[in-house]
């Protein structure tokens, strides 16, 4: 029984070693914040400071801002109040994927659309333009609206696009002579939609624009920029007959995915941008979180447009245009009914109505002719 | 059969024959169901002998390795894990993830034809499935692993029953860590295949009238390849084309990882059962990445057939004990 108990205790000697020589591996990288105010400040502190990746190009110098919020939290600061300290340290980043998430509320940065013009109303949309009569399918809402001239709207790359059901759009739409691209109010989405809808604009493979990640946790610590180009879509779909003009419409709210597709649609020839500048984003978010729990959201991979210029701050559009908000609450939409004028000023003449029959109907718009 | 059947083509077809029977034995028996220890005299009787003209040499070969494909038992023994998990991916968060691990494991085990006393062949598979949760509990994590290792280990027996083996694996493991609330980076998904060590020691005891037998296994990665991301890189960049940076070659210095079972086999004469500890940790650096997995596991293990540890004395030819 005792060279029992002792041979037990061989073993247990051999695996006490073998862990000890486990746990004795390095764990230094993993970080010990406290779950207390200064615990968690300091956890988004370094997590934004290691992983964002627009410090350059904004200028900001981040151990000045967190040093600035650090001194306002106290022993007696709330739940609540560091949440507030923390969103307004986040909103120094003026990034609209910059989020702070907690159980009572998300923190959001509203001033990169909300400082300027809305320049679009859905139901000014609908009611003036569309008379309630569309087709809808996979998120799109599309009609060939006058004089053939086609016209789709697309508010959200989220919303997943079928292939077969870009197919009818597409078909539908192809006797207008012209199309109207309107992605106004599109905050953004899954890329893989940029692909996918871009692909039916193109005709040969088309640079995207190139793509950045951090390679390590300093803020000037960056990969070579990848290149990227997207594909035509395959013969056996139907795609926009690229010899008629597409004008996309944008507004300050068009961000994120919705900004890298007015990047590579711009660069294609054929297609001109109509309306505002866009809101940007052109950072892919990644997440994270702080040792309450909270998750913490942020720009982590600069995308750059296919001219290699950064996309973050937005595109400025080929014709720049804004609706007046008198406007747009009477039914006139200044953006679309310019984008409907130059899509007939586009067309072969023997197919446009006389000029005057526009300026007749939308009489605020004489203001933009000149 | 198969080898005695192909004898009757040419030479390299046949050496290729042989060696690669003897490469897929173990997992061929694994399928099988059979686990009777067959003795040398009735497995000759057994093995149907090839008939017709042809190379001495290879006869003989043929004849050997046939012999003793009949009389290596093949032990078995399928298992399942219940235990607590560690998982710290420092792509997906800053802080470690903790809950439940639950795998489901075989292990196959038989000694090489021309060394059956000295040499044994085994082969591992293993599923893990975890569910985690972050130090606030406000986040699910789900990690889902799998491995399989084939290792070959020499086996010396010491007096007082103990038996040693050391030896080498070739394996491949893969899987990933998911949290579901991330955006762009919502898993850390891991890919590996490399070489290793292995051990084990077993040694028969008998506690009052009860004869067991209490062993120790362990793995270790030395050497490979494995996948890492960039430290701030999305899959979205990866599925784009750019997969500079991606792959690393494995060593202990970037990626150590240990697997500890210590087991106490009960022998019933039909079936056998295990009840152990195993002890798994894992972790992974490369590209400023930290990937960690530890897991404490409790082990229940049946084994088809007797092991011969009731007996209370090694008759067999086993590489167990």
């Amino acid at each position: 029984m005792r060279q029992t108990l002792d041979n037990i205790k061989h073993f247990l000697a051999i695996i006490l070693v073998a862990a000890i020589g486990s746990f004795c591996h390095s764990c230094s990288d993993e970080p010990s914040y406290q779950n207390s105010r200064l615990g968690n400040f300091d956890a988004l502190a370094h997590i934004i400071d290691t992983r964002y990746c627009f410090f350059a190009e904004k200028d900001i110098d981040w151990s000045e801002v967190t040093a600035r919020y650090r001194e306002m939290i106290t022993d007696e600061t709330t739940l609540v109040e560091l949440f507030n300290i923390c969103s307004a340290m986040l909103d120094e980043l003026k990034d609209g994927h910059v989020n702070l998430i907690s159980p009572f509320s998300t923190s959001y940065y509203r001033n990169w659309w909300s400082d300027y013009p809305q320049d679009f109303n859905l139901r000014t949309l609908q009611q003036y333009y569309l008379d309630f009569d569309y087709y809808q399918t996979s998120g799109i809402s599309y009609k060939i609206i006058s004089e053939d001239i086609a016209y789709m709207y697309y508010p959200s790359f989220s919303s997943g696009i079928g292939q077969l059901n870009l197919d009818y759009i597409m078909a539908l739409l192809s006797p207008a002579k012209a199309l109207i691209i309107d992605i106004r109010d599109n905050g953004g989405g899954l890329l893989t939609n940029v692909e996918v809808l871009a692909s039916r604009f193109i005709t040969e493979e088309t640079p995207g624009g190139s793509i950045v990640h951090k390679t390590g946790p300093g803020h000037d610590e960056f990969s070579e920029p990848y290149p990227f180009s997207y594909q035509p879509a395959p013969a056996s779909r139907v795609s926009w007959d690229m010899s008629k003009p597409v004008f996309l419409l944008t507004n300050r709210s068009c961000y994120s995915a919705a900004n890298d597709f007015v990047a590579v649609m711009k660069s294609i020839p054929g297609v001109t941008v109509v309306g505002a500048r866009t809101g940007g984003g052109g950072g892919l978010p990644f997440s994270s979180e702080l040792p309450n729990g909270w998750a913490v959201r942020f720009s982590a991979s600069p995308i750059y447009g296919p001219d290699g210029a950064i996309t973050e701050f937005g595109i400025d559009p080929d014709i720049e245009i804004h609706c007046k908000p008198d406007d747009l609450a009477s039914g006139y939409d200044a953006i679309l009914s310019a984008a409907i004028l130059l899509a007939k000023a586009a067309i072969p003449s023997e197919l446009s109505p006389p000029p005057h029959q526009i300026i007749l109907r939308t009489p605020g718009f004489l203001h933009f002719l000149c | 059969m198969a080898i005695l059947k192909l004898m009757q083509i040419n030479r390299p077809l046949r050496i290729l024959a042989i060696l690669l029977v003897l490469g897929c034995a173990v997992p061929a028996a694994a399928s099988s169901s059979e686990q009777v220890v067959v003795e040398v005299g009735e497995a000759q009787e057994d093995c149907e002998l090839p008939s017709g003209p042809f190379d001495i040499a290879y006869e003989e070969a043929a004849v050997a390795a046939d012999i003793a494909e009949c009389r290596r038992p093949v032990i078995g023994s399928y298992r399942i894990e219940i235990g607590k998990r560690f998982d710290f991916a420092s792509y997906l968060s800053p802080f470690s993830y903790s809950g439940t691990n639950v795998a489901l494991s075989g292990f196959w085990t038989k000694v090489m034809p021309r060394h059956p006393e000295s040499m044994a062949m085994t082969f591992d598979g293993r599923a893990n499935f975890g569910n985690l949760l972050n130090p606030a509990g406000t986040a699910r994590e789900i990690d889902l692993h799998a491995q399989f290792r084939w290792g070959l280990e020499w086996q010396r027996r010491f007096a007082g029953q103990w038996l040693v083996s050391v030896g080498g694996n070739a394996g491949v493991y893969g899987g990933m860590v998911y949290l579901p609330r991330n955006g762009n980076n919502p898993a850390a998904a891991q890919f590996a295949i490399g070489i290793g060590a292995q051990a084990y020691a077993s040694k028969l005891v008998r506690i009052g009238r009860l004869p067991l037998l209490i062993s120790d296994r362990l793995a270790l990665p030395l050497a490979g390849a494995f996948f890492c991301q960039q430290y701030g890189e999305s899959y979205y960049e990866i599925y784009l084309g750019n997969r500079k940076g991606l792959a690393h070659f494995g060593w202990p210095g970037n990626r150590f990882g240990i697997d500890n079972l210590l087991m106490v086999t009960f022998d019933f004469g039909t079936t056998a059962m295990e009840l152990g500890y195993r002890f798994s940790f894992q972790n992974e650096q490369a590209n400023r990445l930290t990937t960690r997995f530890t897991s404490h596991s409790l082990v229940i293990g049946v084994i088809p057939g007797s092991i011969g540890v009731k007996a209370g004395k090694r008759n067999e030819i086993t590489p167990l004990f």
